[in-house]
């Protein structure tokens, strides 16, 4: 009987626990539906109006190719034009015109997924964060692009015509015409009826943009930096913008053509549509509540479909988008999954399409040992699971350093820097501690940079070679303990130093473990000296180290003075760690940010680089390589429409990882 | 028991409070500093550092008035400070052959971001003719605490006029800055060639400003414990106003946003480890010294030992990882399948279960030890008690014996042990969340605690404080009804 009595209780609590469930599940399953249906009868307005919106545009397109200011979309490549050849150019319009050739919307499908964590805000000017300005760049586009063949030359964007005047300082943009903003999701909401109407992108969105930027209530202080020296700013009509600086630096050029619209008529309007008396609109920008909402528009080929910060952002292609674009219907952002073997079981699960940052010690059990079967060892390419070794960006890589701080006597000679280059073994070191995850870094400017020296050949690994400039430069074992010494203050120096790096880093360890045997060949002791990241800055900017391990992604825009300059060498905070100063240095890179002409500028930062190389006050080691893993088979994850096969030929052609060469593969590989 | 209980509720606002002070201070003092925040945030922001420390201060002001890091965290003496005193902290940031620069760089960051109650020393500084040397550094830093950069919160506060007021006023402290060089050679000296016209402008400035920057001692006692960082806290915790300016989210929806995955899963693991250790741990207690509860106290200690985020890690990869040859058991990420939501009830049901599975193994496996082993020594003691020896006596059944009398006397270790539950409900496995990728509030709290961002910390730190709090009361009360002699003593 009693066992009767406690099979009743389950049953009548496990009924009751269904029930609860059921009604706490209505009121999302009620959001949803809502949403569907706000979006349904948004989608039936916007189609109500769209025979009239066709015969305007129509008439729109066929003015703007009358004009010239659109190219229709055609299979052929650009047409090589002297002028318009992407290099800067005073008083001519220079821009590349778009290249459709690529471009099928024929191929238009599927949906792309990979890790990366979504932001916490979709404002790029509020965060200065590198994920909300990766979700920009898909929802929203800038005034120039870059040309990925070429990437120091520039291509006709958002504007389809600069014109640069008044020696480098004025710039002039035409905007294409017939730009429209993006409707964003709460548009289809009652309250929001305001908000869904087709609203023209001009050039006063680009006026507000750095009207914000620039005000002091604004709390934007990193952009507010970079655009301090901006003179002016004027729409002289809807489709013309220009941008005048108060000094002539070649920098300028980057900042402007980076400029990215605003949305104006969302901005500066309360949620009610109510329009925000114009003195508070700044302040009233720093927690607007279209940011709260979660709501981000622009006019990119993708339009943001759902967000949700730090979890989840999926877009969706925008059919009103000009240009080219992407061929996913849909792209989603996966930020839930972090830990890197949750990362790789999901890749292997075929919850994504590709995996980028699998780590050294994935790669060697997974593929180098074989311990995933999927992955075909030989030829990456020819498991269901595909792997390849990249390099990094062209020109744009990632590189690990050591900085030899020459304040103190011990790095002040050049012959004792390049001494300790000879002593590092590069390539053992990158066999067997990054499994060949990377190549030697050479000098300040990654392979495959236009501004590349490659006359600098790298320093061999030559212990001899290093005995002799370090006997060279006074350093002698003068009282056979085996160590080197040499004369100073109060007696002889022994030759020891200590390697300063970020503690929790778990690989340097094994770097200087191979390092410190090669130094201890020469007489010299070389001891380990983690610290945490606070401790680490301290030292940074007091220059109490002797040599400290770190790394830099490089940039496609090439810029020394930052760095290099010895008027930074004493500064606090400055970038010139290991206080470098070289009177030709300073005078070079000063040069170049005032040289516009291409040439001039790959001759002076070749000259910059020689020096550099030169005198060693880095000893660069590792271009960092990166993993790529795909899906190799035709039944890819969930769409199945999207092989993963075709995405990689999708990402050749745009994801920035790859560079665009014509053939069907052609990621750069070791 | 009434008076029992409003003592226990009186004694739950110090501690309260007491414990909110006592977090906010660790947090400050353990977190950056404002000046080592400011230079994080302009080493972060890049390019252009080095020129911005010199001429962006300002920018960096509307940031931390936003976030009440500009305030002291306790105790504000700044309106207490005099000429000399301002004088010594100006002092403090010169260069010369024997100062660190990084000291020297935190000293006048932290001037610089004194605000309002420094203006008038500041001023005073530039009037004095002995002090000529420090007259562009006391500008300069007259110039940044004088700025008052306007926050959405003005917006309800202060009238339009107030607001254009204060606008223009930020738009002339620039101009008010004496150029100046402070080298490491000769220390402060003034460079402007219209030094005295500035001067002139900044004694202009005061008397037109005079009523919003001067001090009576009204003032500064009022700033002593209003004016800090706790109080700025406090206002925004009673007014629902704590804000994460990181995640530019409020941080009660950021948190109930993450709270139920946790709260389920939590719920669910205490539920299977108190179910499972309770009768474990009277079983083992009823067959002593057999082979049973030898083999289970050694599995327990066995389970005890292995680390949970290795148990997880094997599961993730064992249990979870299709392979060439077929497909995982138990899926790898989230709480429910896509589309989970459409599902009808007992399908979602079974569908979350599948989901929860292995993470509430993880979570609880190692929970059993440690209570079923407290529940066995309470019954043991309980059964070598003279009453339990009564009661056999009396030729009272053994199960009775051991659920009726000794069981409920074994209550009160369980009722400690249980007075933090609740706030465990609310507390997040990291672990667990980050090998299942669980998007619940553990993975939230330990970003924001890594990150700095103290509005998101400190509001965790209210709910689960106010959770615990509770958990302790109800305890307190489930005392007094399992323990006789509590009740008699409060009548």
């Amino acid at each position: 009987m009693e066992k009767v009595k406690i099979a009743l209780l389950v049953i009548v609590g496990l009924l009751l626990l269904v029930q609860v469930v059921d009604r706490s599940r209505q009121p999302e399953q009620l959001a949803a539906v809502k949403q569907s249906v706000d979006e349904l009868a948004s989608a039936v307005k916007r189609s109500a109006s769209t025979d009239a919106d066709v015969v305007r545009a129509l008439e729109r397109l066929n003015a703007s190719l009358t004009s010239g200011a659109v190219r229709a979309p055609t299979t052929d490549a650009p047409t090589s034009d002297p002028i318009r050849d992407g290099v800067p150019k005073l008083g001519v319009n220079f821009l590349k015109p778009v290249d459709w050739s690529p471009y099928d919307p024929a191929k238009v499908k599927g949906t792309l997924k990979y890790f990366e964590l979504p932001p916490t805000t979709l404002n790029d000017i509020l965060s200065n964060d590198l994920s909300t300005r990766t979700a920009n760049g898909h929802f929203n586009s800038a005034l120039i692009s870059v040309d990925p063949a070429a990437p120091d030359t520039d291509c006709e964007n958002l504007a389809t015509s600069l014109i640069i005047e008044n020696d480098y300082q004025s710039f002039t943009y035409r905007l294409r015409p017939g730009l429209k903003w993006q409707r964003p999701n709460i548009a289809g909401q009652a309250k929001f009826a305001w908000l869904d109407q087709e609203v023209p992108c001009t050039a006063h969105d680009f006026v507000f943009y750095l009207d914000i930027v620039r005000h002091p209530d604004v709390q934007c202080p990193a952009l507010k930096g970079y655009y301090e020296s901006v003179d002016k700013v004027e729409a002289l009509d809807d489709l013309t913008l220009r941008i005048t600086w108060k000094r002539r630096e070649y920098t300028n050029l980057n900042m402007s053509n980076g400029m990215t619209p605003l949305p104006r008529h969302v901005y500066t309007r309360f949620e009610d549509g109510s329009e925000i008396p114009a003195a508070q609109v700044p302040v009233v920008f720093n927690q607007h509540w279209f940011d709260e909402m979660k709501q981000g528009i622009g006019v990119g080929n993708y339009r943001v479909e759902s967000f949700e910060p730090s979890k989840t952002l999926t877009f969706i292609r925008d059919p009103g988008f000009w240009g080219p674009s992407m061929h996913f219907e849909r792209i989603e952002w996966d930020g839930v999954t972090i830990q890197p073997d949750a990362k790789l079981v999901a890749f292997k699960n075929g919850q994504v399409h590709f995996y980028e940052t699998m780590t050294p010690a994935q790669y060697k059990s997974e593929i180098l040992d074989g311990g995933e079967k999927r992955f075909d060892r030989e030829d990456g390419r020819a498991g269901p699971l595909g792997w390849e070794r990249i390099a990094g960006i062209e020109g744009r890589g990632v590189y690990q350093y050591f900085v030899w701080n020459q304040v103190r006597p011990l790095f002040a000679d050049k012959r004792v820097r390049r001494a300790l280059a000879h002593a590092f073994p590069k390539q053992r070191i990158i066999a067997e501690v990054y499994h060949g995850l990377g190549s030697p870094q050479i000098s300040t400017i990654s392979p495959g940079h236009p501004y590349q020296n490659k006359d600098l050949v790298d320093i061999p690994f030559d212990l001899a070679a290093a005995r002799a400039l370090l006997a060279e430069a006074g350093w002698a074992d003068s009282d056979g303990d085996g160590w080197l010494d040499r004369a100073g203050d109060g007696g002889r120096i022994p030759f020891r130093f200590k390697a300063t790096y970020f503690g929790p880093n778990v690989t340097l360890p094994l770097v200087f473990a191979i390092y410190r045997d090669q130094l201890k060949e020469l007489g010299i002791e070389l001891s380990l000296d983690p610290c945490e990241a606070k401790e680490l800055d301290r030292r940074q900017d007091d220059k109490d180290f002797d040599m400290m391990a770190g790394g830099w992604a490089s940039s496609m825009s090439v810029d020394y003075e930052q760095i290099w300059h010895s008027k930074y060498a004493d500064q606090p905070k400055s970038s010139n760690y290991g206080g470098f100063k070289n009177a030709r240095v300073d005078e070079l890179a000063g040069k170049l940010r005032l040289t516009f002409d291409r040439d001039e500028r790959i001759a002076i930062a070749k000259e910059l680089d020689a020096i550099i190389y030169d005198e060693q006050p880095y000893l660069f080691f590792i271009s960092r390589a990166y993993l790529f893993v795909w899906q190799n088979r035709p039944d890819g994850p969930d769409d199945k429409r999207s092989t993963l096969d075709g995405v990689i030929t999708e990402l050749d052609r745009f994801h920035p990882w790859f560079n665009r060469a014509k053939s069907h593969w052609h990621l750069r590989r070791d | 028991m009434l008076a029992y209980l409003l003592r226990r509720l009186l004694w739950m606002v110090p501690t309260f409070l007491g414990i909110l002070v006592i977090n906010f201070g660790v947090l400050r003092l353990q977190g950056p500093t404002l000046s080592e925040e400011m230079d994080k945030s302009i080493r972060n922001d890049g390019a252009r550092n080095a020129d911005l420390v010199a001429t962006g201060v300002e920018n960096y002001l509307g940031r931390f008035r936003s976030t009440g890091l500009d305030l002291p965290a306790l105790v504000n003496l700044r309106g207490f400070t005099d000429i000399d005193d301002v004088v010594a902290l100006l002092r403090a940031t010169e260069r010369g052959p024997a100062v660190l620069e990084h000291e020297r760089n935190r000293a006048e960051k932290d001037l610089w971001l004194m605000g309002r109650l420094l203006v008038e020393p500041l001023a005073a500084i530039v009037a004095d003719d002995a002090l000529a040397e420090l007259h562009g550094p006391a500008s300069m830093a007259l110039s940044l605490c004088a700025y008052y950069p306007l926050n959405p919160e003005d917006l309800g506060r202060l009238t339009p006029e107030q607001q254009r007021q204060r606008q223009t006023r930020n738009h002339a402290l620039k101009g008010l800055r004496i150029e100046y060089a402070n080298t490491r050679e000769a220390g402060f000296a003034t460079t402007d060639p219209d030094a005295a016209g500035k001067r002139a402008a900044i004694a202009a400035f005061w008397q037109a400003n005079r009523e919003d920057f001067a001090r009576d001692g009204a003032t500064a006692w009022r700033a002593l414990v209003v004016e800090t960082g706790f109080c700025d806290f406090m206002r925004k915790l009673f007014t629902g106003t704590l804000y994460s300016h990181q995640r530019k989210q409020w941080v009660f929806s950021l948190i109930a946003d993450r709270w139920h995955v946790t709260f389920w899963l939590n719920f669910a693991s205490i539920a299977i480890a108190w179910c499972i250790s309770i009768p474990l741990g009277i079983r083992s207690a009823r067959r002593l010294g057999t082979f049973e509860d030898a083999a289970t106290t050694n599995v327990l200690f066995l389970l005890w030992s292995v680390p949970s985020f290795f148990v997880g890690t094997l599961f993730l990869h064992h249990l979870c990882t299709d392979t060439s040859t077929g497909k995982a058991w138990f899926p790898n990420r989230g709480m429910s399948s896509e589309g989970a939501l459409w599902l009808s009830t007992p399908r979602y049901l079974l569908d979350l279960l599948w989901h929860a599975f292995l993470p509430l193994v993880t979570l609880c496996y190692a929970s059993f030890t440690s209570l079923s082993r407290y529940m066995r020594a309470d019954i043991l003691e309980q059964l070598r008690s003279d009453y339990v020896r009564t009661a056999r006596a009396k030729g009272c059944a053994e199960d009775r014996v051991v659920y009726h009398h000794a069981l409920r006397n074994s209550m009160v270790t369980m009722i400690t042990l249980g007075s933090g539950l609740l706030a465990e409900l609310f507390g997040g496995f990291v672990f667990v969340e980050y090998i299942f990728s669980i998007p619940g509030l553990g993975s939230l709290l330990l970003d924001a605690a890594r990150s700095n961002d103290a509005p998101l910390v400190m509001g965790s730190t209210v709910v689960s404080v106010g959770l615990l709090l509770i958990g302790i009361l109800i305890a307190d009360v489930l005392y007094a009804v399992a323990d006789p002699r509590i009740r008699s003593r409060y009548g």
